[in-house]
């Protein structure tokens, strides 16, 4: 479980995310959606404790991520916007394993849990071949797996369908859905609805860094185009 | 570049690789005679049979070395006066080229036959601490952004080729060049650091295992030998003065 | 979970991002090693990696960019084809050009220290032309005489014939990347937060 309470983060003089108290429940599929510069990215980066509150706190599972970032790391992992930019390692087996040895696990654990990651987004068995020659859909899904590989509660991911066609785009969401009814919650931040509206519980929506909006997509659908957020298709 | 495979120098421990380039260039200056160098071309030619690499195939991925090896000897033949050429001058230089390109076969075979993780595992055995973790690390970064940022570069190019950037004056387009590769470093470090913090970057990581077989204990003899056989010309006064 | 978060020794978000930079440069130059352009006076052709030096001392600072161009070098050493001609493997580096490659990290060590006045980075805004052409300056030199000395040690040259053939014939191309490190100092087009 992810908790916000009276969250702030400030750049300068503005209030990039402005008294934010949300809860997010294990194994939901959550939506954080609003236009550039809602203050949704900043949001979620104080989910795992990568940003520092200025005021407020966040807690993961009860602890707070600030006393326990490895905790929070863990329980919460992030796949970043355009992961072609985020990979540590020339080959995929390499970058998946970045994660668990961090955590300093045993050769054997970490081995099962690449193993696992991959075959989750079904990339097991081409642990040697190198990122660069894969296609962007491909390089989405071992992002994806990079951070599985962490075994988190929930997985955020941060406009994960940006630059994808359409077959890549259906089969990462295929991903996120199996993940979703394997227990992991998936939190999915985007301006555009169209793609994730049909697997999402719950779409929480962000206006100039407060929560503007928050309900299941058919209760919240009518009123998101006045807060810049592309609505699902009919 | 890599190239995996089965053969006996893939299954060798890449510490034990590693003494062996040491220890063959070592004994390559030491030794740089027709003679020293004749037994230096036969340790070459064993490290290349135990990476199954024909010679040729070495050579032709270090070709564009060969305009560095020839640049030394014929800098050096000509003379500025009569008689213009002094082809005797080039024999120091000539030999030292070539024992540059045995040094770099031997390389070849190392760099054809370890991934980079096996390097990694070797540095940061070899340097301890945070420097060791630092510099694994990076050497592997280093292996990820290198194809990322030749792209950038290749498209820049391109696309002041297609522009008719070819007439601007060459420092223009150096800078050009490099504005383009470095323009994107400082924003793709920032979401690299986070990235890597997401994924709970640690000083202390599980660190990739490494096996010293029966097979490295030759190897690592191969090593001594050599660091022993460099060490000679130094030593034998001293010896001789012992006996 | 507890004994983790104990046991796990994370390293911080400024060190995080000193170590990222490091390596983007150290691939920069592995980059730069890439692009050459056309010189007559050279039978080799001349390519950057001078350049990603001089950017290194200077964005980077005397501490992290020689550390970075120590990277470049290691990275080399253990096979990423980084070095001119995609060449890699420790024996570049004893080979007759490994006298200019050995004098990266010290050569970024020098620009940046007389470009940032000390061991600390300021802003290059800050840094006066002057001070700045200097520093770079004194990168080449010890680029090049360390590189001589590689010349006639590795290479097998006398000295006379490295310095004409190793040194003066190259330092108009070095003159090109100067400025050309300048503008790009000077521009807006790089900024460092």
């Amino acid at each position: 479980m992810i908790e916000t309470r009276g969250l702030v983060h400030r750049y300068g003089e503005s209030r990039a995310v402005d008294d934010v108290s949300l809860t997010l429940d294990d194994g939901a599929f959550v939506v954080v959606a609003g236009p550039n510069g809602s203050g949704k990215t900043t949001l979620v980066r104080h989910f795992n404790g990568l940003l520092t509150p200025d005021e407020g706190a966040v807690l993961v599972d009860g602890d707070d991520v600030t006393d326990h970032p490895v905790t929070a790391r863990s329980s919460v992992a992030m796949v970043f916007q355009d992961p072609r930019e985020c990979f540590v390692a020339a080959t995929v087996g390499a970058d998946v394993t970045f994660g668990p040895a961090n955590l300093g696990l045993s050769h054997e654990t970490i081995a099962e849990r690449r193993q696992t990651a991959l075959r989750a987004v079904r990339m097991d068995g081409r642990e040697d071949e190198r990122i660069d020659e894969l296609s962007g859909g491909e390089q989405a899904r071992v992002a994806i797996a990079g951070a599985l590989a962490m075994e988190p509660t929930h997985l955020v991911l941060d406009e994960p369908f940006a630059g994808l066609d359409w077959p890549a785009r259906e089969a990462v969401l295929d991903h996120l859905r199996r993940l979703e009814e394997g227990g992991t919650g998936v939190v999915v931040v985007t301006h555009d609805l169209r793609d994730v509206a049909t697997a999402a519980d719950r779409v929480v929506v962000l206006s100039e860094g407060r929560v503007a909006l928050d309900g299941p997509p058919d209760a919240v659908a009518d009123r998101l185009a006045e807060f810049g957020v592309r609505p699902p298709e009919r | 570049m890599y190239a995996p495979g089965t053969s006996l120098a893939h299954r060798l421990d890449p510490r034990a690789k590693l003494a062996v380039q040491v220890g063959f260039a070592l004994a390559a200056f030491a030794h740089t005679s027709p003679r020293g160098l004749l037994v230096g071309t036969g340790v070459v030619a064993c490290c290349l049979w135990a990476a199954r690499t024909a010679p040729w195939e070495a050579l032709t991925e270090l070709r564009l070395l060969v305009p560095f090896l020839l640049a030394g000897p014929l800098v050096e033949v000509v003379v500025l006066g009569p008689p213009w050429l002094a082809p005797e001058q080039a024999v120091a230089p000539a030999l030292a080229s070539y024992r540059t390109l045995l040094v770099v076969l031997v390389a070849a075979a190392y760099v054809r036959t370890t991934p980079t993780r096996e390097s990694q595992a070797a540095l940061q055995w070899l340097v301890p601490g945070k420097p060791g973790r630092a510099l694994g690390l990076c050497v592997g970064l280093v292996a990820r952004y290198l194809t990322v940022l030749r792209a950038d570069l290749r498209r820049t190019r391109t696309a002041m080729r297609a522009r008719l950037g070819d007439r601007l004056p060459v420092h223009e387009r150096i800078r050009l060049v490099a504005v383009a590769g470095l323009g994107r470093v400082f924003d793709r470090s920032d979401r690299l650091a986070l990235a890597m913090r997401a994924r709970c970057l640690s000083w202390n990581p599980t660190l990739p295992r490494l096996r010293f077989g029966p097979a490295d204990a030759v190897a690592l003899g191969l090593a001594l030998a050599l660091i022993g056989w460099a060490l000679t010309p130094a030593l034998a006064p001293v010896l001789a003065s012992l006996v | 979970m507890s004994t983790q978060e104990q046991s796990v020794d994370l390293v911080d978000a400024a060190t995080a991002l000193a170590l990222a930079r490091v390596a983007l440069f150290a691939a920069l130059a592995g980059a730069f090693a890439f692009v050459s352009f056309e010189y007559p006076l050279s039978p080799a052709p001349v390519t950057l990696q001078v350049l990603a030096v001089f950017l290194a001392g200077l964005f980077l600072g005397p501490v992290w960019g020689s550390v970075s161009m120590a990277v470049y070098l290691v990275a080399g050493a253990v096979g990423l084809p980084v070095f001119a001609g995609a060449t890699a493997g420790v024996g570049v580096l004893f080979g007759p050009t490994g006298g200019y490659l050995l004098s990266y990290p010290l050569a970024a060590g020098v620009i940046g220290h007389l470009a940032h006045g000390g061991p600390s980075l300021r802003s290059l805004d800050d840094v006066g032309l002057p001070r700045l052409v200097g520093s770079l300056v004194a990168g080449v030199v010890v680029i090049y005489t360390v590189g001589t000395l590689g010349l006639v040690y590795f290479g097998g040259l006398g000295l006379e014939a490295a310095i004409v053939g190793g040194t003066l014939v190259f330092l108009p191309a070095e003159a090109l990347k100067l400025v050309a490190a300048v503008g790009i100092a000077r521009s807006d087009d790089v900024a460092l937060d």
